[in-house]
This record gives structure tokens, C-alpha cells and sequence, in this order.
């Protein structure tokens, strides 16, 4: 039996969707962008321009097309989705890659013993209130313990014992340990990006000013093992005898402080009192009203006290 | 340098990690600029460019004296406060009539700059035919040769890409292409390839680069008998006719830190993405299987069942044939352990 005849019917009632060109189209399914590399048509560029670019258009698009219905499909609501693969055309970023962050101590040990992170959720039952309520924050379920207004005190526990403020303690320096915690990684980190010395500088500004921060300025204080004594900024003397150059520059560069000519210019153009802030006093005048209130104030209180003149 | 700002509540914290870097980016978002003057040209393509790029498109309403090629600063400014990557400027001037700058960033530091003047605009206004639904990605199309070959034209590509079209995704609705934006170069009697000594840049090189015609249809998918459809376009509008002008290429050191690619995970790696690996696949179970090769087995060095009788025949033998001392000792040891 001879089918070629059927087959050139039901061809003839569709048209082509293949595309012949000299040199491959180089397609870019990722970035759904093709690019034809074939010289163009003089003759027809010429003759015809709209019509050409669009025949151009339409034929690249139609190998476009042809690849991405090629491509591995998921059904979806709104129809085919095409899973696209990685663009091979490279585009430059529009921000640097983003650093890792350098794993915190608690990371650290978790990879090294294989435990495996888990997601806390954040709220919990509460079996008395038959409801769902936060592990910690507003009504939070850590402050149970501190809220509830009964407390079982063992018989022996001191006379002073506040059970509440030992509940809040207990809590209040459990969020204390992990801010400790979190800074002391926030620091390694710090130390781990390569600024070691700023942070040493960091740690002996602090540590200078903790010892002389007492009544005494530090006089009294026990002395641990290993302190060095603490050194001020060692004042620098000019040498007392310069060169006439030197000491010109040096008493010009005191004159110019004093009065240059910029800085002269720039207080006579202010021309503010400056033993009166004018827009204070305005706003404290007027009751922060503002200066345009004050002054129809004022006219209408001229306007009044005028009035009664003629009375 | 813009102030760097602690968010004080969660909502701002996350605005601020949304604009922080990731590893797959987001669409670049253009900011649509006017220069000091803009005519009705130019005011038409900034609208109509701006249809296409919506929603990711931020529009400047007034006008702003900046010259990007003199001073960039505004520029990176304005990227940094809006979280934009891409600028699209107009301006006209007497020198540069009908001009649009396309600029993009990296970092929020100016990365390179394409102008671009306008010789043709046909508005979509002008043709009464069904335009595509705004956000939806458009196909492009580029056509010739110098797209591939020379640096101006790769960069005005590079930039018409990134600007329509450079977000990565992963996959994508085929009932959703609805049009494609079709970019083509004119013919040019005596273009030479650009001189590397000379510079492209100078003046003169510019007169003598070919137009640019931007054109965007519609696509109609038809049915073709084959699980490909046939494509059919409409034209939509806008078409521009482009000629390029001055131009800034990127700094090669930014343009090596913006080129940078992020490691391929482990994952992408077995499934092909990477560098591939032989002898090395995943199977529909999601186990990895490999292939070992080892070298032919030599079956007369083979060790079967040693047995007393068998060994010490042939080891006689051996000595035999070939009539060495040094076959000889080991035996007599042996003889005197046994």
C-alpha cells in the first residue's frame, strides 16, 4: 500500500516548521535569545526592509521555538512549563558574589559529631490552655514559670527566696549567654576575614579604658598577672630651634587658621547672632506654630487694639 | 557613599536582605531617566521601552542635568538608593539629537555605557494589532554576524539582553511567549573590523557603523502537525532605528569581579551542569552508579588451592628447565624447615 500520497496531503495542509540556514543558528534556550550569524541579503534588505527583518525574525524565532518545545516539560494549571537549562551566553552580575559566612562554634561542632540541623517550631502546645502558643516572645512559654501566680518553695529554701525572680533570672541570663555568644562569634568571624590587628587594637582600647574606669582611675585596683602598665600618648615637643622656613610655615599656617579669608566670608554671609537661635526663639514664641502664625497673630492684635482706639 | 542603615525591625531587616547579593540574581531593575532635555522622540521610546521592561522598571519623572560620560556619580546614586542595576537615560541636544544612554552597573559602580541615537520610532500605537501582556518574557532575536565579531555590537547586545531579558530562570510556561523583540544590524558598505590600535572610539569609526533596527511582533503559535507548532509574527511595535555613538567599555578588573560565577553545587556537578565526569551517572533512582575499569586478568599468575603434591613438582621442574643457583637455594631451605 502506498501511503506517500496521503502523506504529502496531510504535509500540504500544514506549513514547514523546519528552518534552513548557511550557518547554524546559535540558539540560547536559557536566556530564550537566538542569534542568526548569517551575513544578511543585500538585495532583499534593500528591496524590503520590513518584510526581511521580519522573515529573518520569524525564521530564527521558529528554531527558538522548535528547541524549547524540545526541552523536558512539567504539566502546570497555565500549561506546559519547559525546564530551561543553565544560559550559555554570560551576562555580567549586577552585585558580587556573596560571601560565606564562616560557620559559628556551634556549627563547627555540629559538622564535626554529624548532627544534623533541625527546625525548632515556633510555637508549642499548651495542654492547660488547649492552644497553640509561642515558645518564646509575647506570652511566650518561657515565662511560664515567672507569670503563674503559685509558686511550690521547697520548706528549706532561705527566708528571702522570691521564686518569680529566680524563674526571671534563670531566663534573663540564659538570653544574656547567647548574646555573649553571638558576639564572640560576630568577633572570631571578624578575626577569620583577615583584620586581626584592628581587632587586637579593638580589645586594648577597651581594656585601657575598663582600668581607669573605678573612682580611683584604676589606682586601686588588684593588679593581675601579666598586666602591663598602662601607657598614655607621649606628648611630642617641636625642637626648639627651626629653620626660618619652618617656623614662617608653621606661624602662616596658625594665621590661616585663624582668619582665612574663606572661613571670614562664610560668617559675614550667615550673619547669624550666634547668641540667639532665631528659629528656636521663633518656635518657642509663637508655641511651635511657626513664624507665619505670629505675624497674623500680631496683625490681627494690631488690628484689634486699633479698633478699640476708636471706641 | 550612601550610609549604611541597621535595620531596627524585622520588616526593614528583610527589605535589606532582599537587597543584599544572591547567588542567582534578580531581573535587573532600569531606572528611566530625562536628561535636561528630552524632545518627542525620545519621550515616545522612553515610554514604550518602558512598557516592555515593566514591572521591573522605575521612572524618573523630572528632569536631571547629568552627563553620564563626564560624571557617573548621580548614576551610581541613584543605583545604590533604588536597588536598580540598569539605567536607561534620554537626552537631546543640538550635537546628539534623539539620544538614549543605556547604562548598567555592577556593585553600584557604573560598569560600562552604550549611546545610542534614535533615527526611526514608529510607536505601537501605530499599529492597531494585539500587544503582549506586560511582564511577560519576551524571546529575542538577534541578526548577524557582528554580533559575534565586533566589540561594540557585542556590547550593545551583552546590554540589550541584560535589559529584557538577563534574568536566569528555571523554567518556563510555553503558553506564556507571547512576543519577540528582534534586533538586526544594517548592511555596511565598509565596515573593517575594528582596529585594535586605533580604538574603535573615535568619531569617525562611529559614522561608519552600521544602523540598528529594533523591531517587536507578536508571536502566533500555529499548529503544524508536528509537536513543534509553527510560528507566525505580528508586528507590535515599537520599531527603532538606532545608530550607535559614544560608548564607555567596562573596566577589565570589574569586569573580571561581574563575570564571576558561583561554584557549581555537588549536585549540578552529577547532573551534568559542570565540568563532567566519566564513568559517573545517577540513575532514575537518584543513586550514583560508576563503571570501573580494570586491566585483563592474567590467569597464570592465578593462586588456586595450594596443595603440597602439586607445588613441589612444579617446582622441580622449574629448576629443571632452566638450571639456575639462585631457583636451587630457596628449595634446600625449604627441605631443612621441612
Amino acid at each position: 500500500m502506498d501511503v506517500s500520497n496521503i502523506l504529502a496531503s496531510h504535509a500540504a495542509k500544514f506549513q514547514s516548521v523546519t528552518v534552513e540556514k548557511e550557518t547554524p543558528l546559535d540558539v540560547d534556550t536559557g536566556l530564550l535569545t537566538v542569534t542568526d550569524l548569517t551575513p544578511i541579503d543585500e538585495d532583499s534588505y534593500k528591496s524590503n526592509l520590513e518584510e526581511y527583518l521580519q522573515i529573518t525574525a520569524r525564521d530564527g524565532i521558529q528554531a527558538l521555538v522548535a528547541a524549547l518545545y524540545g526541552l523536558p516539560t512539567q504539566p502546570s494549571p497555565d500549561g506546559p512549563l519547559a525546564q530551561l537549562p543553565a544560559p550559555t551566553t554570560q551576562l555580567p552580575r549586577a552585585k558580587p558574589l556573596p560571601k560565606l559566612k564562616p560557620p559559628t562554634k556551634w556549627e563547627r561542632f555540629a559538622a564535626a559529631k554529624g548532627i544534623q540541623k533541625r527546625v525548632r517550631e515556633k510555637k508549642v502546645w499548651d495542654e492547660e490552655r488547649q492552644e497553640w502558643v509561642n515558645r518564646w516572645g509575647k506570652d511566650g512559654k518561657n515565662k511560664e514559670k515567672e507569670e503563674q501566680w503559685i509558686h511550690e518553695v521547697k520548706a528549706d529554701a532561705p527566708v528571702d527566696h522570691d521564686p518569680v525572680k529566680a524563674a526571671r533570672d534563670a531566663r534573663t541570663s540564659r538570653v544574656a549567654k547567647n548574646e555573649r555568644q553571638r558576639l564572640q562569634n560576630n568577633a572570631r568571624a571578624q578575626t577569620a576575614a583577615g583584620d586581626r590587628e584592628e581587632r587586637k587594637k579593638d580589645i586594648e582600647r577597651t581594656l585601657a579604658t575598663t582600668r581607669i574606669s573605678t573612682a580611683s582611675m584604676g589606682r586601686f585596683d588588684n593588679k593581675l598577672d601579666g598586666e602591663k602598665k598602662l601607657r598614655g600618648v607621649k606628648r611630642k615637643f617641636e625642637a626648639a630651634e627651626t629653620s626660618v622656613e619652618q617656623e614662617k610655615q608653621a606661624s602662616l599656617a596658625v594665621l590661616s587658621k585663624l582668619d582665612g579669608d574663606v572661613k571670614r566670608a562664610r560668617k559675614e554671609k550667615g550673619a547669624g547672632d550666634d547668641v540667639l537661635n532665631v528659629r528656636k526663639a521663633i518656635r518657642n514664641v509663637s508655641k511651635g506654630k511657626g513664624g507665619v502664625a505670629l505675624a497674623r497673630e500680631a496683625n490681627r492684635k494690631g488690628a484689634k487694639s486699633k479698633r478699640g482706639g476708636k471706641r | 557613599m550612601l550610609r549604611t542603615v541597621k535595620p531596627r525591625n524585622a520588616r526593614s531587616k528583610r527589605a535589606l536582605e532582599a537587597r543584599e547579593a544572591k547567588e542567582v540574581e534578580d531581573v535587573r531593575t532600569a531606572i528611566f531617566v530625562k536628561g535636561t532635555h528630552t524632545g518627542e522622540i525620545v519621550n515616545g521610546v522612553m515610554k514604550e521601552l518602558m512598557a516592555l521592561k515593566r514591572p521591573d522598571a522605575i521612572s524618573f519623572s523630572k528632569k536631571n542635568a547629568i552627563h553620564p560620560f563626564e560624571d557617573a556619580s548621580s548614576l551610581e546614586f541613584w543605583a545604590g538608593k533604588n536597588d536598580a542595576s540598569m539605567f536607561l537615560m534620554g537626552q537631546s541636544t543640538k550635537k546628539r539629537p534623539a539620544g538614549l544612554i543605556i547604562a548598567r552597573t555592577f556593585d553600584s559602580r557604573l560598569l560600562d555605557m552604550c549611546e545610542l541615537g534614535v533615527d526611526k520610532f514608529v510607536s505601537m500605537a501605530e499599529f492597531k494589532t494585539p500587544k503582549s501582556t506586560p511582564g511577560h518574557k519576551p524571546m529575542m532575536h538577534f541578526a548577524s554576524e557582528l554580533f559575534d565579531t565586533h566589540p561594540r555590537f557585542i556590547q550593545v547586545k551583552s546590554l540589550l539582553m541584560d535589559f529584557f531579558n538577563g534574568e536566569v530562570i528555571e523554567s518556563i510556561c510555553l503558553p506564556g511567549l507571547e512576543h519577540v523583540i528582534s534586533v538586526s544590524i544594517a548592511s555596511a558598505p565598509s565596515l573593517q573590523i575594528a582596529n585594535p590600535i586605533l580604538g574603535d572610539s573615535q568619531e569617525e569609526d562611529v559614522q561608519n557603523l552600521p544602523k540598528i533596527h529594533i523591531r517587536t511582533y507578536t508571536v502566533k503559535l500555529l499548529p503544524s502537525g508536528t509537536r513543534v507548532p509553527r510560528v507566525e509574527l505580528t508586528e507590535m511595535g515599537p520599531f527603532l532605528d538606532l545608530s550607535l555613538r559614544r560608548h564607555q567599555a567596562a573596566d577589565p578588573e570589574m569586569w573580571k569581579a561581574a563575570m564571576r560565577r558561583p561554584k557549581l553545587k555537588k549536585q549540578d556537578l552529577e547532573k551534568g551542569l559542570g565540568k563532567k565526569k566519566k564513568n559517573m551517572e545517577v540513575d532514575e533512582m537518584g543513586d550514583l552508579r560508576g563503571r570501573v575499569h580494570i586491566a585483563k586478568q592474567d590467569l597464570d599468575k592465578l593462586q588456586t588451592r595450594k596443595m603440597k603434591g602439586l607445588k613441589s613438582t612444579l617446582v622441580e621442574e622449574d629448576g629443571r628447565s632452566e638450571d639456575s643457583e639462585q631457583e636451587d637455594d630457596p628449595r634446600q631451605k625449604k627441605r631443612k624447615r621441612d
